[in-house]
């Protein structure tokens, strides 16, 4: 009975003054979340944007403003600078209103990896 | 849970849509931003976890919306690196330099003015209420908003007064132990930014120009 309250009211918000979704989500803001009140559970909040991205790619949809980011950050905590660049690129790509930010990171972070490259030396 | 859903859903279709007068959007149209950075949360209540748990659920009903939302945790790491660790300090930056530095058409602010359940021997109240401002990076305010929810868990009657005092008191218990916050804010926020008097216009990712 409640059920099928909440799926009649539901629909009738779709029908009234529906906003159909733009994009998918996945379970970002919740892993987000859980990541910040717990950051062992960070792990969990890279799966899931791992898999909303493939899966978004799969299907030919565009990924949802700031995910490839969010995902680029996590390695770059990680110490991937490598799949960090590679993240902060395709979300350039796929959305021109970050490029500045981007960019700038991108520079950032390969200017370091080539001072490390430099000391190793 | 599944109660909060039904009043949500129930209070968005009363409340939400055309019926309620728009607020003032000529200077938000005006400025059209297409890109917005949700900076992180100020902090009133007295709830730790607060602030991070209402910058985790701003990027979709922005974005949804029809705006690009720069990555609210690439932003606070951003800003971290710049020695920007306390919301408080952010505030204290010139929003036209913020904009600069993230490239971003507008900052968004939100305060936390409350976050707090209070217990009665046999009721309790979820109480949200927070405060929206956002900034166009030339400096000047373009929008703000006001959200104050509350949820008290709803009792159905038995019949029997005696047996109604237990089912509340265990519907109290239930909400001391796990109060249900992040669904509240995402309904302030979906009222804020979509269905209310305040709700932004569509963005150029949404039909723009459209309203709603």
């Amino acid at each position: 009975m409640l059920k099928w309250g909440v799926a009649l009211s539901a629909l009738a918000m779709l029908g009234g003054c529906a906003t159909n979704g733009l994009y998918q989500w996945g379970g970002y803001e919740q892993k987000l979340y859980t990541s910040y009140k717990d950051p062992n559970k960070v792990e969990e909040l890279r799966e899931t944007l791992e898999t909303l991205i493939s899966q978004q790619q799969q299907d030919k949809h565009k990924v949802a403003p700031g995910l490839y980011a969010e995902l680029g950050t996590i390695y770059l905590q990680k110490g991937d600078t490598n799949k960090a660049v590679d993240l902060y690129a395709k979300e350039r790509d796929t959305w021109p209103e970050s490029s500045g930010l981007m960019t700038a990171m991108i520079k950032n972070l390969e200017r370091l990896k080539k001072d490390k490259e430099g000391e190793a030396r | 849970m599944r109660k909060l859903l039904v009043l949500a859903l129930i209070s968005l279709w009363l409340t939400g849509c055309a019926t309620q007068p728009k607020q003032d959007m000529s200077a938000f149209r005006a400025a059209a931003p297409r890109s917005i950075l949700v900076v992180p949360v100020v902090n009133k209540s007295l709830d730790v976890d607060a602030p991070n748990y209402v910058l985790a659920t701003l990027p979709i009903p922005i974005a949804e919306k029809g705006y690009y939302v720069f990555p609210v945790n690439t932003t606070k790491v951003v800003l971290e690196q710049e020695g920007l660790y306390e919301p408080e300090q952010i505030r204290q930056y010139p929003p036209q330099d913020l904009a600069k530095l993230f490239g971003a058409d507008a900052v968004l602010y939100v305060t936390i003015n409350r976050w707090d359940a209070q217990y009665a021997l046999i009721t309790t109240v979820v109480t949200v209420d927070f405060d929206y401002r956002m900034v166009f990076k030339d400096g000047t305010e373009i929008w703000m908003a006001h959200q104050h929810m509350q949820y008290s868990p709803q009792n159905n009657s038995t019949g029997s007064p005696i047996a109604d005092l237990i089912v509340m008191a265990v519907n109290a218990a239930v909400t001391r132990a796990a109060p249900n916050y992040i669904p509240l804010t995402k309904q302030a926020n979906q009222m804020t930014f979509m269905y209310g008097p305040s709700a932004l216009p569509n963005g150029p990712y949404r039909d723009a120009g459209k309203t709603n």
